[in-house]
């Protein structure tokens, strides 16, 4: 193929170097309003009153909105709308909106933000989610405070147990982790010049933005228009509305322009998080090594309002078993609102949690049988035409097997022994402190947004008589390279030079409905369309009599399964991949290195390579950052760290510099040139193989997340070492 | 109580009117339109906002812009030489070192700060030199790449071959 799998520059590659590029935040716009939210004081209170009058004295203040402002339906939410645009009664976490303040200055708004007067009646926060889901708990919400449930049972797991030679249990322990997007929410609202209501924010589908800030100001929704294409990272956390409904509301009333950028210090306290979650397991296996029964139990934090909670738990069930095959299993899971944050999209979506679980649990039994981990998952995984866990069929090609063989060959896994007693880099007299280990994790992960949830992407290709394409694609591009990827399908599918080639993207009044940017989805999703709108193109082209512009459309919809199980469960499509991490532990110190990665993916076929090698390097980072360094801290409902320097991200110094990322691409059928996605399988699997090189380096079984250096001392002192 | 501040930008004079409060940071991006410095945590821990300020590499959210009176300074906007791209532009570009391009121009601006005080650094003095700015996309990996290359290239020059 000339372009697809190639190294191609990303299209926005110059604009970014340069700082021309312009992100929601960098958007001025001629006497625009600063706005600022009033936030909860408390994690739990009932609000008395709320009294903007000594807000409103300030100079430069021109506006500030409470709950009764909100013409149309004072809620949001992508699923259940049951989180408040403005509150008025209750706040719920200390994220929750009470107020907004326009002003003419940045400086202005803070002022008369802090003089809003909220008369607050403080609750008892719920803190716990299994004390919050038990009868009799204070209800967070009409319908008690389990927002979602799911109990899966197949075969019988107490025969597999009794049939099973080792029978591991374990409890693990996740914590709530933030997106840290480099760019804060932030964005633009205006009338245009068309009349309509224009949000220019961040975000991750406009088109349900669209929806939710007509819903709220009670507009049709072909008033409202939303766009920004670009944006500072997201990785699901902009996935939630955050900034739109607040900048549509500041504009509507007072008929100006309106800017929002949120500090750090909000930003983590407000928007969704991933899930923290409790995990109890019980697995068990034959004496030759047969997996014969996976039992799990999950309490996810979903914090204060739905979100996306009940699809994560969804998703946490699907893949509670991993990419394996378990003739026994059951599963019961609950989401759980507590005044903890506010739970939601992030990448890995619910798998990021489970593998961490069923990975550990892998490799302990793996351990238990002296067995070779990777051989021991092989012998296990799922292939084309097995029942899942769940007991769906795996109706596609399953690409498990191939990681696991690639990593295998790896020179990681090869030369592990070699490279576990190397403590050379260090100094004779600390060299024999240094212990060095290694670990592997295989998972699989859903692509696209699963069944019983609509899942289309639509496109537009123009093709003007110089030969210029353009594709017109309603996705976002946050630093994932797929409007390149985009570009590289259409150049391959038209023989159109790349220079010739722009994609326009995002805008509700400009581009078609592609669908979310979620769920590793929109290579397989957007890329179908494409080549589907190409063709069109085609045949079009041939059938024109003389050179013209042309223009095509199509609307590909992701296929479903035919068993559906709850919303968006199952998939039909999942990627895989087997990561193999090389640790080491300083074990006067208990610091923690990652000396190496491997990671051996299967996305199917890679369209853009520089992307897919830069997302598995970001996962990788993300993997690390999640294993050993990132906890949103929260205490009775408080956020205890809300900025870089209590909320720690790894740095240049903790990724290594050892990162090989080696496609292993089981071409998909149904996919454009045989491709899937892998913008979340690329992190899952980093964290439990990190786990396990540090069993591996140190005898110790972690199973609490993040594992900081204090652990490993106690850890070490206590001599917990796994038998 | 306003504040007279002259400032040299990219090689540019530029006077402002600036509060006794007001970061350096947003005197670029709100006073002087140089949106390319990034605002990512508004306290010196991720670098977005970095920038040379009298040939030193600093955070500029933590700088009092009054405290800058009569410094030189570059932006990432200043970076490119005429029409075309800098080498080590063209290296991030080349290697692939950008997703959301959020922390590119605080890295470009790193990179180049650790480029003027070692002319081959190792991997290590690299990503010594990036540790104050933050990626949460790339991993860093192609970021140390392109500044790698960039230095061998700038020593190959150096020495005529």
């Amino acid at each position: 193929m000339r372009v697809v799998g190639k190294r191609v520059r990303r299209l926005d590659a110059e604009d970014k170097v340069t700082g021309r590029m312009i992100y929601p935040s960098d958007r001025v716009i001629d006497g625009m309003l600063w706005v600022e939210v009033v936030r909860a004081a408390h994690p739990h209170a009932r609000i008395k009153s709320v009294d903007t009058a000594e807000a409103e004295t300030v100079e430069g203040v021109v506006r500030v909105l409470t709950a009764r402002d909100v013409p149309g339906l004072n809620a949001f939410g992508i699923q259940i709308q049951d989180m408040p645009v403005l509150c008025h009664d209750r706040v719920r976490y200390m994220g929750d909106a009470v107020a907004l303040v326009g002003a003419e200055t940045r400086a202005a708004a803070l002022r008369a933000a802090a003089l809003v007067r909220v008369d607050y009646e403080v609750l008892e926060p719920l803190t716990d989610p299994e004390k919050a889901m038990l009868p009799g708990a204070v209800a967070l919400h009409p319908n008690g405070n389990i927002l979602h449930q799911g109990h899966f049972t197949k075969g019988d797991v107490e025969l597999g147990f009794k049939k099973s030679s080792v029978v591991v249990e374990g409890f693990y322990q996740v914590p709530m982790m933030d997106h840290a997007f480099l760019e804060t929410e932030a964005g633009v609202s205006y009338y245009g010049e068309d009349g309509l209501l224009t949000v220019e924010s961040c975000g991750q589908y406009v088109f349900r933005d669209q929806t939710q800030i007509a819903r709220s100001l009670g507009l049709e929704l072909d008033l409202v228009r939303v766009t920004a294409p670009y944006v500072g990272g997201a990785f699901g956390g902009k996935d939630e509305v955050t900034v739109q409904i607040h900048l549509a509301l500041m504009t509507y009333h007072t008929r100006r322009p309106a800017k929002m950028v949120a500090s750090r210090e909000e930003s983590i306290v407000a928007h969704t998080k991933r899930h923290p979650a409790r995990m109890w397991y019980k697995t068990g296996v034959s004496k030759s090594g047969k997996l014969l029964a996976v039992q799990a139990r999950f309490v996810a934090d979903t914090g204060a309002y739905a979100s996306l909670g009940g699809p994560v738990l969804n998703l946490m069930m699907e893949h509670a078993a991993g990419p394996y095959l378990v003739p026994n299993f059951k599963v019961d899971a609950y989401a759980v609102y507590t005044n903890n944050g506010f739970s939601g999209a992030f990448r890995g979506f619910g798998c990021t949690q489970a593998c961490v679980a069923i990975e550990s649990q892998m490799d302990r039994m793996a351990h238990k049988l002296g067995r070779d981990p990777l051989a021991f998952r092989q012998a296990n995984v799922l292939h084309q035409g097995d029942l899942a866990a769940l007991g769906y069929e795996m109706k596609l090609k399953v690409g498990a097997e191939a990681t696991v063989k690639s990593a295998r060959r790896g020179k990681l896994w090869k030369s592990r022994r070699r490279l576990v007693k190397d403590t050379s880099r260090h100094s004779p007299s600390l060299a024999s402190y240094i212990k060095r280990g290694v670990g592997v994790a295989t998972q699989m992960q859903g692509v696209g947004l699963g069944i019983g949830i609509p899942d289309y992407a639509e496109v537009e290709l123009r093709l003007d008589r110089d030969g210029r394409l353009v594709v017109f694609a309603g996705t976002n591009e946050f630093g994932q390279g797929a409007y390149t990827a985009y570009a590289q399908m259409a150049a391959e599918r038209l023989g159109v030079p790349m220079d010739k080639l722009a994609v326009v993207g995002a805008d509700t009044a400009v581009t078609p409905d592609s669908g979310t940017t979620t769920a590793s989805r929109t290579t397989y999703a957007v890329g179908n369309a494409i080549l589907m709108a190409a063709d069109k193109l085609e045949a079009m082209k041939a059938e024109a009599s003389e050179p013209g512009d042309l223009t095509a459309r199509a609307t590909f919809h992701v296929p479903t399964h035919d068993v559906e199980l709850g919303e968006g469960l199952p998939h039909l499509l999942y990627s895989y991949g087997t990561h193999v991490v090389l640790a080491e532990v300083n074990t006067l110190t208990g610091e923690i290195t990652v000396e190496a990665v491997e990671a051996y993916l299967d996305g199917g076929r890679v369209i853009f390579r520089t992307g897919f090698e830069g997302q598995s390097e970001g996962g990788i980072a993300q993997g690390i950052g999640y294993a050993l360094f990132e906890d949103v801290i929260i205490e009775k409902g408080f956020f205890k760290n809300t900025n870089f320097n209590t909320y720690i991200l790894p740095s240049s110094l903790d990724v290594p510099a050892d990162i090989r990322t080696v496609p292993v691409q089981v071409l998909e059928a149904s996919g454009p040139y045989g491709a899937k996605g892998i913008s979340e399988t690329c992190m899952v699997g980093v964290t439990p193989a990190i786990l396990n090189a540090l069993q591996d380096a140190i005898g110790v079984r972690f199973t609490r997340l993040p594992v900081k250096a204090e652990d490993v001392l106690v850890a070490l002192e206590e001599g917990r070492h796994e038998d | 109580m306003k504040i007279d501040l002259r400032l040299t930008i990219n090689g540019r004079g530029a006077r402002f009117e600036v509060d006794p409060d007001e970061r350096l940071v947003d005197t670029l991006r709100e006073k002087a339109g140089l949106t390319g410095t990034k605002k990512g945590c508004g306290i010196g821990e991720c670098g977005a906002c970095s920038l040379m300020l009298n040939g030193k590499l600093v955070p500029s959210c933590l700088v009092l812009a009054a405290s800058a009176d009569g410094a030189e300074i570059v932006t990432v906007e200043g970076l490119a030489s005429g029409d075309g791209l800098s080498d080590l532009q063209q290296a991030f570009v080349d290697e692939g070192a950008i997703q959301c391009g959020f922390c590119t121009p605080g890295m470009l601006l790193a990179g180049e700060y650790l480029l003027s005080r070692y002319q081959r650094p190792t991997s290590d003095q690299i990503r010594e030199g990036i540790s104050g700015n933050l990626c949460r996309c790339t991993g860093y990996t192609k970021i140390v790449s392109a500044i790698r290359k960039t230095a061998r290239r700038r020593a190959i020059r150096r020495s005529g071959r």
